[in-house]
């Protein structure tokens, strides 16, 4: 069923005169992971914002179409409701501190305490999500005080905590080194293990085809495909379009170039890659 | 540097233990007792029957004594010369010294002045010492302060030393490009404008970003607000704001009986 539901959305920023986003139609299923991938500008974090309620909420701007969550119309809902359908975190785990708590544990109730949940489930709440993400050893340190993969596993839990229906993130780890990137990755697989739906916009395309259900891939507001990773991060039109793609899909396209990949698919993750060569040189 | 966000410090004493809003009321308090009661010695006994000791029972001399030393006393002996010095009252001349010749009675003046500006300034300090911003806020707030403002004034005293690190990492970078930030006096002030177009610009770009996170958070929820800590207001703090709201109120009518 679907939980998240976008029909002919066009939305302009105020003050611009081409649309960030275009005629964008779009459903995620309940418990599906979606990845949207798009060069610089092409809209991802806009289609982001649109699914968190940010825009027009807090944009401004013109929005045509409708946005559906789970049964709900986005503008005929406050932003301060909206957020407790859609969670949404974002690149800069150092903005997204609230810089109103002292500790890692104040900093995630923050949240619970401004939609007035009691003090012990909060603390039930909290202490939760702590476990679930790995940061029960953090909760009294001060959010300044951590490393960014922490900062932003922190961030993400803060989200996590208020229990949203759908989880957006925009580009989560472009801040991240490989061990942040890592680590945050890890929390973002096990709540889409949990039943999380998740929504990812994200650069790092070979994490992408490790987990996402699906792909789909943005340029000028528009999409351009939807489909399973495999069909979406092999396709000709990216690299023609200037998407970044799988170091391991432009290798195995070389090596088709010059006659040395007779697989029908090109590989997306390492182990089809692997797989494609060896069993190429054992012939 | 993460650390020391705060003046306060971690205590086992009753002070710390005193609601927030009581410590307000008693700095206030004394601020208004200091300056109404209508006798010359005001200040100076407040010092000793009740800034002293509070300094104990908050167990905080050491860390009072520190901002003493290097503010308080300071500031208040530079307040008490320029009194004594230039108030133009009276005329029992003390001495001459070229053009300057304190009065006797303005040297009472500003020993008055400086006594209280010294019981106020302590009084502000001990609060600082013994409350934790967290707390006093959460407290307000749950009095009916706007959270708007606990907010603006809990993340001002976080942030400001996360800009300063900032400034730091600008000031760094464009001297790697050749900035000179060391010569002339004219010479560094033209230098300024490379480091605070990226301080101010990253500042605004920063507060849009934070606006959306807390936003994302529930910030402007109109649902009655939670708070994660209790903060406790027995009857010994409801007891000593009243025994102080009486004092300042017989202040105020032994002032106005008096004169």
């Amino acid at each position: 069923m679907a939980i998240v539901n976008l029909q002919n959305v066009t939305y302009k920023y105020p003050l611009t005169d081409s649309p960030a986003l275009q005629n964008i139609n779009l459903q995620v299923n309940e418990g599906e992971f979606v990845a949207i991938i798009g060069p610089n500008g092409a809209g991802k974090s806009t289609l982001c914002y649109t699914l968190a309620g940010f825009v027009p909420h807090f944009f401004k701007g013109e929005l045509t179409g409708t946005v559906e969550v789970a049964g709900g119309e986005s503008h005929n809902s406050s932003l301060s409701e909206w957020v407790l359908n859609v969670g949404l975190a974002f690149q800069n785990p150092f903005n997204q501190i609230s810089g109103a708590k002292y500790t890692v544990f104040e900093e995630l109730a923050f949240g619970l305490e401004n939609i007035g949940i009691p003090r012990q489930e909060m603390k039930a709440r909290v202490e939760e999500a702590m476990k679930l993400t790995g940061i029960s050893d953090l909760a009294d340190r001060s959010p300044y005080s951590l490393s960014g993969g922490q900062q932003q596993r922190v961030a993400l839990t803060s989200i996590l905590v208020m229990q949203p229906k759908v989880l957006v993130l925009d580009e989560p780890t472009s801040q991240m080194d490989p061990i942040g990137t890592r680590e945050v990755f890890g929390v973002i697989r096990k709540m889409a293990q949990r039943g999380m739906t998740v929504i990812l916009a994200e650069h790092k395309v070979e994490w992408i085809a490790q987990f996402a259900d699906r792909v789909i891939a943005l340029k000028d507001g528009q999409i351009l495909l939807d489909d399973i990773p495999s069909e979406v991060l092999t396709s000709p039109i990216l690299p023609a379009n200037g998407f970044g793609i799988s170091r391991y899909t432009s290798i195995a396209r070389k090596a088709q170039e010059m006659g040395l990949w007779n697989k029908d698919r090109l590989p997306i993750t390492l182990d089809q890659a692997v797989e494609g060569f060896f069993n190429e040189g054992r012939k | 540097m993460h650390d020391r966000l705060s003046f306060y410090y971690y205590r086992d004493s009753i002070l710390h233990q005193l609601n927030p809003l009581t410590k307000l009321v008693l700095v206030f308090g004394l601020m208004l007792i200091s300056f109404i009661f209508p006798f010359f010695w005001t200040p100076h006994i407040l010092i000793l029957v009740a800034i002293i000791p509070l300094i104990f029972v908050g167990k905080v001399k050491r860390e009072y004594l520190n901002a003493t030393i290097r503010i308080i006393l300071p500031a208040t002996m530079f307040l008490f010369v320029m009194q004594a010095l230039f108030q133009p009252l009276g005329d029992r001349e003390l001495f001459r010294i070229w053009f300057l010749h304190p009065t006797l009675e303005s040297t009472l003046f500003a020993f008055r002045n400086a006594a209280r500006v010294f019981a106020i300034a302590s009084s502000f300090t001990i609060f600082l010492l013994t409350t934790h911003p967290r707390e006093l806020m959460s407290d307000l707030t749950r009095r009916g302060l706007p959270p708007q403002i606990a907010y603006v004034i809990i993340s001002t005293l976080q942030i400001l030393p996360q800009m300063q690190a900032k400034a730091q990492t600008i000031i760094a970078a464009q001297r790697s490009r050749g900035l000179d930030t060391q010569s002339s006096f004219l010479k560094r002030v033209g230098s300024l404008v490379p480091l605070v177009g990226p301080l101010v610009f990253g500042s605004l770009v920063e507060v849009e970003e934070r606006a959306i996170a807390i936003e994302a958070r529930g910030f402007t929820s109109t649902r009655v607000k939670t708070s994660l800590h209790e903060i406790p207001d027995t009857n010994l703090d409801k007891a000593l704001r009243w025994i102080l709201i009486g004092l300042v109120v017989i202040t105020i009518a032994l002032r106005i009986w008096l004169s």
